[in-house]
């Protein structure tokens, strides 16, 4: 209960992350044309900024808020079947993403770290600082994979319910 | 097998440096494997270097750019007014002086600089038909420069506002007046057709425009003796050849934008020179710039 | 088939995965570690090609925000308003509210770039009025809901253009202009047939609104309609560039909510870019793994061979447009449209160019396929989305959306065989293709 509490709470913060994030890309974006059309004076860190928030935004999203059924995936086959082939397709596309991700997070993290090298052309922000949301994105991801494949090993996943992709089209 | 030398860049391969590619891979052919890849499909602009120094990639067409932003001492090659032509350019980099910045990016980076790839001298394109003559006239200008601090502050050095704009955008803008004008070597303005929303060129020749063919010091030092001088041989006839066609192509641009109606003149360039070399030296720039090395490039 | 072979092997797992139910991004970015792995190179450019292509994507950011833009659309009661507008000027006609709901994506088109957004949004508000006293069957006003929708993202603003020239560097200001045609187009093609449907099965028209009323009705609406001119303007004036164009039409959407209609604070603001945010995120996903999928895929040089595969067989352009036609409606019938366009359309573009077919036509044909795919069964977005919100069996709706689909399939014909319909409005301004 406690901890089922603990972690609402926190969903609901990454929740607040994520707009926060969307809101600054858009306030951004409208400095950028006032400074440059209104006022002549062009800034150029706002379009470093507004992509910044652009891979944060989807990463952070897609590690910590986002939920199954928001997720766009083929389902004509994984929605037509009964729940056993259900478990069983949960089972080994989870094994096969904790498999791929986890061997391959330590060439990640090399990757991530090795950016230390570079910085961004406006802000100066270390490149390994801004990367290392990917990492975040692949731990949290094989966790999140990790407790779907517990629970498919507990009991069938539900149904989809493919109105509920948001596909942006 | 023959080792393999994975070549990305960013311009497309229809590009004159497509076909000095073409001719390098051809002398090398007897000992490596050449696979080229363009138009910045394989690495992404900017990200070539650190490709290079990770082993994903052989060979690159580094922008001088990238490797100042790992390197500071390099960001005096970026600066404006430092190269008076492509034989001055050329001249530079054959020289002990040369020699000396290519050393350095060999140690502290681990690439091998084979030689600087000459691809157009920048030259300022405007829509407004206003005359040009010192820096002081370009006051107000909303000039599209490339992204970054460094390209920023060239735009200032020239006496514009400078503007970033992504490249595919730099036509709808000049064309809707969201920039007043643009700064790119000409055989761009030509490819992009800059030109239909022009209505003039500065030769204000402020930027010798050279990016840096690159190898990794991984596969440079893999190489036998006698390899390595096949490579660099190939590689130096190819930038020859390269510059040389860039360069004819410049003259016969000149007369076609003539011809298409635009105006096209030579302002102060004197004028230009001193007030931007006066900028850099008073900005943070110029800090981390070798002691004394703009005087000897000068006197080159 | 040898699954030694490295690309070989990301195929296959790629397709296993995606069968199997994991989330498309996913399973690109799975099959691509899998290929690094397999061909012996460094595993962390998995890594390194989405960070950096997300990084220089810039272009890309006009998604999160037309999505932004469409969510505060209808939190607010600009649609509404608009709805109000439509039926002021056609709702006396035979079949009124049929027209209404035409009319009404056409103006909302203009506006967004969501087809998902038109349909889930005025689409749920005209679902209810049609249906209403029996006047139209459900899955009529289902199936309505739905092909009108197909328009936003054909007429400018458009999302779906704006990855297509991600994969082809096409400008998007000439692709939102070349749009415009085929856009009407569509809208031409859905009135005629719903006054054809109204005239044999005698539809209901509504109440004519007295014309003193039309002036207020205008005016509460006009805010909502200077959107589209905005955007225009501002494009073509040159206060914005396309991508900044997205930023004003959510900046002009909360202006007027917030300030003129008063209906939007700062919660509905709030709930808009979480909801915003969320979709971002899946879209973003997706567009995330077609990034590091395409290294494997320029790696081995795929759309380089097929290219050379399909020009050995000496074909004209338009056989090619014609196959590309028939491809991507097979394929919009199983794929989710975003899909497409990031994985399939790169492959086709070589070859395009290679037969002198011009980029920003190409486009606009390759966006109307994957259009059709949203209406398409099996697997069509917009059509879950109307069933949801009808009630109505998709069988029913998929029979009613036959003689619209009709229309557009001609549409399509024409303009896939006569670039000048797609060129005509980007040649106006200047376009030299
Ligand atoms: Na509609
Ligand atoms: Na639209």
């Amino acid at each position: 209960m406690h901890l089922s509490r603990i972690g609402h709470w926190l969903y609901r913060r990454a929740e607040n992350i994520l707009a926060l994030m969307l809101g600054i890309m858009f306030l951004a974006f409208i400095g950028q044309i006032v400074f440059r059309y209104f006022l002549n004076f062009p800034i150029g860190w706002t379009s470093e900024l507004t992509v910044i928030m652009w891979l944060w935004l989807v990463l952070w999203g897609a590690a910590f808020v986002v939920r199954e059924n928001e997720e766009i995936r083929f389902d004509l086959v994984y929605g037509a079947v009964g729940p056993t082939a259900r478990r069983v397709m949960v089972i080994l596309s989870s094994l096969a993403l904790l498999g791929l991700y986890i061997f391959s997070l330590p060439a990640v993290v090399d990757y991530v770290t090795f950016m230390k090298v570079e910085r961004t052309a406006y802000l100066k922000i270390r490149f390994d600082y801004l990367y290392s949301i990917y990492v975040i994105f692949a731990v949290a991801v094989i966790c999140r994979y990790g407790w779907l494949l517990w629970k498919a090993l507990r009991r069938a996943p539900k149904e989809v319910d493919p109105t509920t992709a948001s596909s942006g089209l | 097998d023959k080792p393999k030398l994975r070549f990305s860049a960013v311009f497309s391969d229809q590009d004159i440096r497509a076909n000095m590619m073409k001719s390098f891979a051809e002398d090398i052919a007897d000992s490596f494997t050449f696979e080229g890849y363009y138009g910045g499909n394989l690495f992404k602009q900017g990200t070539e270097l650190v490709a290079l120094q990770r082993g994903n990639l052989e060979m690159s067409n580094v922008a001088p750019q990238d490797i100042s932003n790992q390197l500071p001492e390099w960001s005096i090659l970026t600066s404006a007014y430092l190269f008076r032509d492509a034989n001055h350019l050329k001249a530079f980099f054959d020289s002990e002086l040369g020699d000396e910045m290519k050393q350095m990016a060999e140690e502290k980076l681990g690439v091998r600089v084979l030689g600087p790839t000459f691809y157009g001298t920048r030259q300022v394109g405007l829509k407004p038909d206003k005359k040009i003559n010192t820096p002081a006239d370009m006051a107000g200008i909303k000039l599209r420069m490339p992204g970054g601090d460094a390209w920023q502050f060239l735009g200032q050095a020239l006496g514009a506002n400078p503007t970033p704009m992504a490249y595919a955008e730099v036509y709808t803008g000049l064309q809707t007046g969201a920039i007043d004008g643009q700064d790119n070597p000409l055989p761009n303005v030509q490819n992009m057709k800059f030109y239909e929303v022009m209505s003039q060129i500065v030769l204000t020749s402020h930027l010798v425009a050279f990016d840096l063919l690159t190898i990794s010091s991984k596969s440079w030092n893999a190489m036998t003796p006698e390899q390595q001088q096949a490579v660099q041989a190939a590689a130096d006839k190819a930038i020859d050849w390269s510059a040389a066609e860039h360069l004819k192509q410049e003259e016969e641009l000149l007369a076609y934008f003539k011809e298409k109606g635009l105006e096209v003149y030579t302002p102060d360039i004197e004028a230009f020179r001193t007030h931007a070399q006066k900028l850099y030296l008073e900005s943070d720039l110029s800090a981390s710039w070798p002691e004394g090395l703009i005087e000897k490039i000068n006197a080159l | 088939m040898n699954l030694s072979d490295p690309f070989t092997l990301c195929i296959t797992s790629l397709v296993a995965l995606s069968l199997l139910g994991l989330p498309i991004g996913h399973s690109m970015i799975c099959a691509s570690i899998l290929y690094l792995y397999a061909a012996g190179l460094d595993m962390g450019t998995a890594a390194e090609q989405l960070l950096n292509s997300m990084f220089t994507s810039y272009t890309m950011l006009a998604v999160p925000l037309f999505i932004l833009a469409a969510e505060l659309m209808n939190s607010g009661s600009m649609t509404i308003r608009l709805l109000n507008f439509c039926n002021a000027i056609v709702g006396r006609f035979r079949g009124g509210l049929a027209q209404v709901n035409v009319l009404q994506s056409l103006i909302f088109a203009g506006m967004s770039g969501s087809a998902i957004a038109d349909a889930a949004g005025m689409g749920k508000m005209m679902q209810k009025m049609m249906t209403e006293n029996g006047k139209y069957t459900p899955s009529f006003a289902g199936a309505l809901t739905a092909v009108s929708a197909v328009m936003a993202p054909i007429l400018p603003p458009s999302i779906p253009l704006v990855i297509y020239s991600l994969v082809s560097n096409a400008s998007i200001g000439f692709l939102f202009l070349a749009g415009i045609l085929p856009g009407l187009l569509i809208c031409i093609s859905q009135m005629a047939i719903v006054a054809w449907s109204a005239r044999r099965q005698n539809f209901p028209t509504e109440a004519p609104v007295p014309l003193k009323h039309i002036p207020g009705i205008t005016i509460r609406a006009l805010p909502a309609l200077m959107l589209p001119v905005v955007l225009l303007v501002g494009l073509r004036g040159g206060v914005m560039t396309p991508t900044e164009a997205a930023a004003v039409a959510a900046g002009y959407a909360l202006l007027v909510s917030a300030v003129i209609h008063r209906d939007v604070g700062f919660r509905e603001l709030y709930a808009s870019l979480q909801s915003a945010g969320r979709m971002t995120t899946s879209v973003g996903m997706l567009i995330a793994g077609a990034l590091v999928f395409n290294y494997v895929v320029t790696v081995e040089n795929i759309p380089n061979s097929i290219s050379v595969f399909l020009l050995s067989f000496d074909l004209t352009p338009l056989t090619f447009l014609l196959i590309v036609n028939i491809v991507l409606l097979i394929l919009g019938c199983l794929l989710e449209g975003t899909t497409i366009l990031l994985v399939i359309v790169p492959v086709l573009i070589p070859t395009a160019q290679a037969l002198g077919i011009d980029m920003v036509h190409f486009g606009v044909v390759v966006v109307f396929n994957v259009m059709l795919g949203l209406i398409t069964p099996p697997y069509g977005l917009l059509l879950f989305v109307v069933t949801r919100v009808s009630g109505a069996p998709m069988r029913a709706i998929v029979r009613d959306t036959m003689p619209f689909l009709i229309g557009m399939l001609t549409a399509l014909a024409l303009i896939t065989f006569i670039p000048g319909i797609v060129l005509f409005v980007p040649r106006l301004f200047g376009y030299s293709g």
